[in-house]
């Protein structure tokens, strides 16, 4: 069902919510934006900006640094209990949401599930805020999103002026709605009309017909020599993008803890091994690797790119490379036909 | 440390103690609440040994080696000596006290002095109190994003 | 195409024409609004999106030392970038001879970050004029003054201009007033310590261990960074107050005597990290003790490396 949430009424619901959730929303902080606890104060929230935040929130169901065992110098051993308070997320877009649900796929699969990201996720509700005026650096319709796009969200609400729609999607978001004034089939109607205008508005960034076969077929190719030359394996896009799961476990022997830390394919070290090989030598294998693993190698694993193109990487490379010019160029590479 | 004790790391190269007497009290009757950390020569100190230092609760960090005139390896120390001042010029920038590092240059007839300039500097160390900065390596004081 | 851009165009071009260079390193067009790209020319024919403008903020000294020593070299520098090639090669990364310097009187590179700051992070389109910036947005137009949005180091630059390039198009910038620079160490020295201890936590606690500071300055160029060693452990990889401390401090440290204070760390980061106040505190520290200011010439050693038994009379207390 669809449901009205006047401003004027943000932070008496929010309030509500606190009651049986840890509310999670974006909020000023520093010069820009971030999800932190809501603590009352409705002036620092931040559902305005035609923007994300930087950090993304991967970081609050996988954390840069977790905690994952403890140990005495007599061989004693603990884990921390698994973190199940109740979380409600406030206001994340629909790239982001979507990207939790990518990430599931690596963390709660059939095989194998991670019980730190499952206990948060199972805890967490999400109200995902679709971008009603998507902006020029973001490119989600292109990676089979859409601002509005439902996939993990509990309620997905859009702004409409002096109020926002909340349209529950799930049990918990049925919930969450109670109380709230229902929604007009006028404002429905309206809403409706709104999302399909902010997805049709948004061009395409690189065409994903045929791309992966376009990367595979180029893997040797010179393209990756002259693509990486500007890029300086920093961990900037890596770390900021919401589907980026790599990890490097530590231990800390000065904590006598063991930790997880995200961990990044740009970097040179990322595959060095103990005898000192390193596959990925050189800066070419290495962007080479970020392009191939997000738009070919996903596909392989569950058959969907793995990129929800919420284009942080896009605004914040500190050399200004564009994934989507470089794949726009990578989508003109031949594909040879080879005859047997 | 305690109300009373501050706790002291002495880097000290292992050719500035002439005297048996001064070399045996550094090695086996050190007050408890002063660490040594004994290296080749005073250039061998990487800033980061002291940082972590620090960072372990240290409350003062002394600094001993040769006079530039006698090192034993000729300009170990001279280096050091560039190189650690503008360290603790560094962390005097951030807040850790520059007055909470001390260097102490010794020569060969200065028998007796090391004894001396840890009771000094423990002692202006009292009257300083505990640090308090940079103390993140220290089990319960480590704080952060994720503690 | 401005005056400045076509020259700078036309010189490439002859000097890959006349295959006086392997490789030309200036700037392209940018594709995500406010970052023109380092570019990396090798014919004449590729300079057809050649750029060189105010928003133009990587230091490219950065990419001397990803060549092999016999790679003749050209580049547009600034006065901060011909310091840091300077330092360089007196650090024996690259042979002058295999360098040339196209030099560039720096009116200063504008803080991406201001802009986003004050018109959001949605950028349509920005215009540069020698009296103003246009920025446009979706929303809105916005009107800056050059000195609105210099970076903080460019605001305080005291060495606008080149040192010792081959060839300088433009005319000369006058130096900033010196005792400018010495502002922002002066204010933060002026706080109480423990206000300063809180102010650099604050800062660093954003970090989110990217890197992209350490790998934007031209000095850091080590094989492997100490942040990479397990034995011995000198910092925690996490992002705890410790790991990130460290990393700030002995960053900064390491590049006392090496630091032109370009600025490129600050502007490399994604989460608005100060870091140029610690630099400048060593850089200052330099200066008054051993009258060094890095890159000046292309030979004289930093002062970690200079010591001479001269030093017996410093440091007396």
């Amino acid at each position: 069902m669809n449901y009205i949430l006047t401003r004027n009424d943000i932070p008496k619901v929010l309030e509500k919510w606190s009651e049986a959730y840890q509310v999670i929303a974006p909020q000023k902080y520093s010069n820009f934006s971030a999800f932190l606890p809501y603590e009352g104060k409705a002036e620092q929230l931040c559902l305005e900006y035609p923007h994300n935040t930087r950090y993304p929130p991967k970081a609050l169901f996988l954390p840069q640094s977790e905690e994952l065992l403890k140990y005495t110098k007599d061989g004693q051993a603990s884990e921390p209990g698994l973190d199940t308070k109740p979380k409600l997320i406030f206001g994340m877009h629909a790239c982001d949401t979507r990207a939790m649900t990518l990430l599931d796929t690596v963390f709660d699969a059939k095989d194998y599930q991670d019980p730190f990201w499952k206990a948060r996720r199972e805890a967490t509700a999400i109200i995902t805020l679709g971008c009603d005026e998507p902006c020029k650096t973001c490119f989600c319709t292109t990676v089979e999103g859409s601002p509005f796009n439902r996939q993990g969200a509990d309620i997905i609400m859009t702004n409409i002026g002096e109020a926002f729609h909340l349209e529950a999607l799930t049990p918990k978001g049925e919930k969450l709605c109670k109380g709230l004034p229902l929604a007009t089939k006028a404002k429905d109607r309206k809403v409706a009309k709104l999302q399909e205008q902010a997805t049709i508005s948004m061009p395409k960034a690189f065409e994903t017909e045929g791309l992966k076969a376009t990367l595979d077929a180029n893997f040797d190719n010179n393209y990756w020599e002259e693509v990486q030359r500007s890029c300086l394996g920093c961990g900037v896009c890596t770390f900021l993008c919401p589907t980026c799961f790599c990890f490097d476990i530590a231990d800390e022997a000065a904590r006598s803890k063991r930790y997880r830390n995200w961990d990044t394919c740009m970097f040179s070290v990322y595959s060095k091994e103990a005898s000192g090989h390193n596959p990925r030598p050189s800066r070419k294998e290495r962007t080479r690797q970020r392009l191939m693993h997000k738009y070919s190698y996903w596909v392989d694993q569950i058959g969907k790119i793995g990129c929800t193109g919420c284009g942080r990487c896009v605004r914040y490379c500190p050399v200004g490379l564009d994934i989507r010019a470089m794949l726009r160029e990578a989508g003109t590479l031949p594909v040879e036909v080879t005859h047997a | 440390m305690s109300a009373q004790e501050p706790n002291i790391v002495l880097f000290q190269c292992q050719w500035c103690l002439y005297a048996k007497t001064d070399q045996d009290w550094v090695e086996n009757a050190l007050p408890e609440n002063m660490h040594l950390v004994k290296t080749s020569c005073t250039g061998r100190i990487n800033p980061l040994f002291v940082l972590n230092a620090i960072q372990g609760g240290a409350d003062g960090v002394m600094i001993s080696g040769c006079k530039p005139e006698v090192c034993h390896f000729k300009e170990g120390n001279l280096g050091a000596r560039r190189q650690l001042t503008a360290f603790q010029s560094l962390l005097n920038h951030i807040g850790y006290d520059r007055s909470r590092i001390r260097f102490v240059w010794m020569d060969l007839q200065d028998t007796g002095r090391i004894q001396k300039e840890l009771a000094v500097f423990e002692k202006d160390l009292t009257e300083m109190g505990m640090s308090g900065v940079l103390v993140t390596r220290k089990p319960g004081f480590e704080g952060g994003m994720h503690d | 195409m401005t005056d400045l851009e076509t020259k700078l165009k036309a010189e490439a071009k002859r000097l890959l024409d006349e295959h006086l260079v392997d490789v030309f390193i200036g700037f392209r067009k940018e594709n995500a609004p406010l970052h023109p790209q380092p570019a990396f020319f090798t014919q004449s024919d590729q300079l057809d999106d050649f750029v060189y403008n105010n928003l133009c903020q990587n230091n490219l000294a950065k990419f001397l030392t990803r060549y092999p020593r016999e790679t003749r070299i050209g580049m547009i520098v600034r006065g901060c970038e011909n310091r840091s090639v300077n330092h360089l090669i007196v650090e024996r990364q690259h042979p002058r001879e295999n360098i040339v310097l196209i030099g560039v009187p720096c009116t200063g590179i504008y803080d991406w970050r201001k802009i986003t700051q004050r018109c959001g992070e949605e950028i349509s389109s920005v215009e540069i004029t020698s009296e103003k910036i246009l920025v446009t947005t979706p929303k809105s137009k916005f009107e800056f003054e050059p000195k609105e949005l210099l970076h903080v180091s460019c605001a305080r630059c005291s060495q606008p201009n080149p040192i010792n390039a081959d060839l300088v198009i433009g005319d000369p910038v006058e130096a900033k007033d010196p005792a400018r620079a010495k502002r922002q160490v002066e204010t933060f020295s002026g706080m109480a310590s423990k206000a300063r201890y809180e102010w650099f936590t604050h800062e660093a606690e954003r970090c989110i261990r990217c890197y992209a500071c350490r790998e934007a300055c031209p000095m850091c160029y080590c094989a492997e960074c100490f942040v990479d060693h397990g034995a011995p452990r000198w910092t925690e990889s996490m992002v705890s107050k410790a790991g990130m401390q460290t990393w700030h401090i002995i960053r900064a440290f390491h590049q006392t005597g090496r630091c032109v204070d370009c600025g490129a760390c600050e502007r490399a980061c994604p989460m608005d990290i100060r870091m140029t106040y610690l630099t400048e505190k060593l850089n200052t520290d330099m200066e008054i003790e051993y009258q060094f200011v890095c890159g000046m010439d292309d030979k004289t050693q930093p002062p970690f490396a200079a010591f001479t038994m001269d030093d017996k009379t410093r440091f007396v207390a």
